[in-house]
């Protein structure tokens, strides 16, 4: 029998928290587990994916031989199977992977590295596994080094047509203000040329990164104050992205940014400071700041401040009403999120998807969220063919309206509802709290109220 | 700002709720057009070309001869005459790219201005800088969150109530947008409905008016909420006619051109609408920019085609609209290796509408070395003295410094008092 999720009240408020930030949402056995082994636990056990077992994401990836194919063989398959399997498989593993933490890093990092698909999408499923997903809990270092040396990095910010002769200053530039420095992380107009001048020659050839020797720009370069002497090869962008990556301004920069998404969009300064300290003392442990930021006192104080992004939000969604929901087409699922501007991978600038909830909270966006929750709630009789919910699984029958609103606001929202909105879903049910819901009332309201609560502005935030 | 709030707030009391229950609810004769406005003033345009467009090959200096084509050996666009894929002049030393021939019927007919060497004096190359800086109208100011237009609505000596009063054509509203009054964001009118059980629907959106406190919005959330239960039934309205453009307008099929064509169909609907930002993105042409043809030349081709079939549907009505673009930044005076150009300074904007001088507006730096600003076409023209005379002549706001805070705008004389 399920643990009802009243049991779990008192202590669930914090972590309910803990899990709206370290997971994509909380499904009901997380808010088991949280409360079995306590929140530190749970928090370390994130911090060391590899030691989570995942067998059905692990055999849902094997199944789909596109996720591990080459640029030759993805360029020989069919782009929109593999576009549709890139998608869906973004979906499932957001939502059905045990490695939560790990899944949102992938997301932070692939929005902080930004490449859209555009006409690189083979090169873009390479960047996904070999830059992305492999050193997103690992070192930030490594990150840079593997993202600079990415085909389809090289490509989408033009460094592979970069020479001594016209040096193309795209990558050189986005790799400072984006990746690393920050706008404001103290470099030059002069040191934008003299970065692309380090990286001419780094291009690619058969679908690999290569160094071209022969336009590689050997004179002379001052770089942050640095000097890089003549006569020198692939050594000089080496020697960037190692300035780069150890950069006290980068580890504010990269520090700023991991605290805007687990707090909230205004950090306080104060856990800012003290993470940026952690990434110069641990050279950029990705996995060390995040346990010094999911372990501070400001991380626990930052309740309910962040705004979903539409991806979250379709995610948390199908995490709460897992078990009861299906997902039968997960690209199909995702292309739902057109109409509210953020389908993964599609983000065309290389800043990535915005990451405060000014740019989220609009007309378009609160519309097409309350029919996103309404036809996920209605899918069950067809409104959404990707999916279907199982409305009993979610919220079986109670005698009454006042029962049934409050069990329903307790699964969906894992509280009771302060009594005016309390009284604004009775509304919706029936005439009043003791009205009896018979088997008629409760097939015509019941998936609506689950609409409706995912819907309503506690669900928004996370 | 507190005038604003109290403006939006009795909108919510007026018509707010009233609107989202009762389906009845005719907005025409709620909102006439500017209904508050004892004179009536212009509906702005406000077209942003994201990515940084090369105004030298939009709006080619052709009689610069070699300060022109030898920094562009392989993407100048050749002299006017040259047959296909030359030049459209139009003044002798100025004329436009073969892909922007939708605009010279347009400056023919006196209804264009082009402004040339124009931008932000900002010297950032940032894109996302560049843009924040323009479209929140204070250069070099990371500190004021609201946009210019918003400042705008705030300041303008009417507050109509209208929830369709600024409306932003995309899924994200833009920077200059941002703040209160509160914008409208809107992709499709056609989406734009509330979903679930159609029988049920009067009571969903009750529901959802009580949970978003919509007769006492708290906080932005809810503000928004009640934009959407505000306009829900004007937005049935307009999806339920198929919308024809007059006069055989034919807009590109594209997300410029439908973005346009819904702008078109809102004003014609008179519901109130007084500024609509559109977006059209791709212009970091970093790479195989094309010259007559190629990359840009297809976005151009977008543009231009959006503007004339827009002009087109409008014909009756652009004695009181005024289209005006921008970028955030122009592009090197040099061509690149790559065959592309890199992120610069001086741009080309563009003003339609009835209230344009049909001139070409051009303290015209050159382009010799001496003349560039670092490796770019200076600026001799600050964009916000464009808006600001769009502002006071078209808009009927003086409240620039407002607008503009701790600047004062020189109007260039390119645009007519209504």
């Amino acid at each position: 029998m399920r643990v009802q999720l009243s049991t779990f009240q008192v202590r669930s408020v914090q972590s309910l928290h803990v899990l709206n930030r370290v997971t994509w949402g909380a499904r009901p056995r997380d808010l088991e587990r949280i409360a079995a082994v306590g929140i530190s636990a749970f928090i370390d056990e994130q911090l060391q994916p590899e030691t989570i077992p995942d067998p059905f994401i692990d055999s849902y990836v094997a199944a789909r031989r596109i996720l591990a194919m080459n640029v030759r063989e993805l360029d020989m398959g069919d782009y929109s199977t593999i576009l549709d399997t890139m998608l869906g498989a973004r979906l499932m593993r957001a939502v059905y992977s045990e490695r939560q933490l790990y899944e949102r890093m992938v997301e932070f990092w692939t929005d902080h590295f930004n490449i859209p698909i555009g006409d690189l999408l083979s090169y873009k499923i390479v960047d996904d596994r070999e830059v992305i997903r492999r050193h997103a809990m690992g070192s930030f270092r490594d990150l840079l080094f593997a993202s600079a040396r990415s085909p389809a990095m090289l490509y989408y910010l033009n460094n592979d047509s970069s020479t001594a002769e016209h040096p193309n200053e795209n990558y050189a530039r986005e790799v400072m203000e984006l990746h690393t420095l920050g706008v404001d992380g103290g470099y030059t107009e002069s040191d934008v040329i003299a970065v692309a001048r380090a990286f001419t020659g780094w291009t690619v050839r058969n679908g690999e990164f290569h160094f071209d020797p022969y336009v590689h720009d050997q004179d002379e370069k001052y770089i942050l104050g640095a000097r890089f002497p003549a006569g020198r090869g692939i050594e000089d962008g080496l020697q960037v992205l190692d300035l780069l990556a150890n950069h006290p301004s980068t580890a504010r920069f990269v520090c700023f940014k991991l605290c805007r998404r687990f707090l909230g969009d205004n950090p306080p300064s104060s856990i800012v400071d003290s993470a940026a300290n952690v990434f110069m003392q641990t050279r950029g442990s990705i996995r060390e700041i995040l346990r010094h930021i999911l372990t501070s006192d400001e991380f626990m104080a930052a309740e309910s401040q962040k705004f979903r992004r539409p991806f979250e939000y379709l995610v948390a969604i199908l995490r709460v009403l897992d078990p009861g929901i299906q997902i039968q087409d997960p690209s199909d699922l995702v292309w739902s999120l057109e109409a509210l501007g953020q389908v993964p991978f599609f983000w065309g600038p290389p800043n990535g998807y915005p990451d405060v909830s000014e740019a989220w909270i609009n007309t378009n966006g609160l519309l097409h969220r309350w029919n996103l929750a309404m036809n996920l709630a209605l899918s069950g009789d067809g409104y959404l063919p990707s999916a279907a919910l199982d409305v009993t699984a979610v919220l079986p029958p109670q005698p009454t309206t006042g029962a049934l609103v409050d069990a329903a606001s307790e699964r969906i929202l894992g509280m009771i509802l302060p009594e005016s909105d309390r009284q604004t879903m009775i509304a919706y049910v029936a005439s009043s709290a003791d009205t009896p819901i018979d088997i008629s009332r409760y097939h015509s309201r019941a998936p609506i109220l689950i609409g409706l609560l995912l819907a309503s502005p506690y669900f928004q935030w996370s | 700002m507190s005038l604003s709030r109290r403006g939006f707030l009795k909108s919510m009391g007026v018509l707010g709720i009233s609107s989202a229950l009762f389906p009845s609810w005719m907005p025409k004769l709620v909102f006439s057009p500017h209904g508050q406005q004892s004179v009536r003033h212009d509906i702005l345009v406000a077209i942003f070309q994201r990515g940084g467009m090369d105004g030298l090959n939009a709006v080619v200096p052709y009689g610069e001869g070699g300060g022109y084509y030898d920094r562009r050996p392989t993407i100048a666009i050749p002299e006017p005459g040259n047959g296909y894929g030359s030049v459209i002049d139009l003044d002798g030393f100025f004329g436009l790219h073969p892909a922007l021939a939708p605009l010279k019927d347009i400056f023919d007919a006196g209804a264009l201005n082009i402004i040339h060497a124009a931008g932000s004096p900002d010297p950032s190359r940032s894109h996302f800088d560049a843009m924040e800086y323009m479209e929140r109208g204070i250069p070099g100011d990371k500190s004021t969150s609201t946009g210019w237009i918003t400042r705008h609505l705030q300041s303008a000596s009417w507050q109509d109530e209208s929830p369709f009063r600024a409306v932003g054509m995309g899924a994200i509203l833009p920077a200059s947008l941002r703040g209160e009054p509160s914008a409208l964001a809107l992709r499709s009118i056609a989406d734009f409905h509330l979903g679930g059980r159609q029988d049920q629907i009067a009571s969903i959106q009750r529901t959802l008016a009580g949970l978003y406190s919509v007769q006492a919005p708290t906080d932005i959330l809810d503000m928004k909420a009640a934009g959407v239960l505000n306009t829900l039934d004007m937005m049935a309205q307009l999806s339920a006619q198929e919308y024809y453009p007059a006069n055989g307008a034919q807009y590109p099929d594209s997300e410029f051109g439908y973005a346009l064509r819904q702008v078109a169909q809102l004003i014609k609907a008179g519901v109130g609408l007084e500024i609509a930002c559109v977006d059209i993105g791709g212009w970091d042409t970093h790479e195989y920019q094309g010259g007559s043809d190629g990359t840009m030349a297809s976005l151009l081709n977008d543009f231009a085609q959006g503007m004339n079939a827009f002009y087109t549907d409008l014909q009756d009505e652009m004695g009181h609209i005024t289209v005006v673009s921008m970028s955030e930044f122009g592009r090197t005076a040099n061509e690149n290796a790559s065959g592309g150009t890199d992120h610069g300074h001086g741009n080309a904007m563009f003003v339609m509408g009835g209230g344009v001088t049909g001139t070409i507006h051009a303290r015209w730096p050159g382009l010799h070395d001496a003349a560039l600003d670092e490796s770019d076409l200076a600026i001799t023209t600050d964009y916000r003295d464009v808006l600001a005379e769009i502002l006071v002549q078209r808009l009927g706001n003086t409240a620039l410094d407002h607008i503009f805070p701790g600047y004062t705008p020189t109007l260039p004389g390119i645009i007519r008092p209504r």
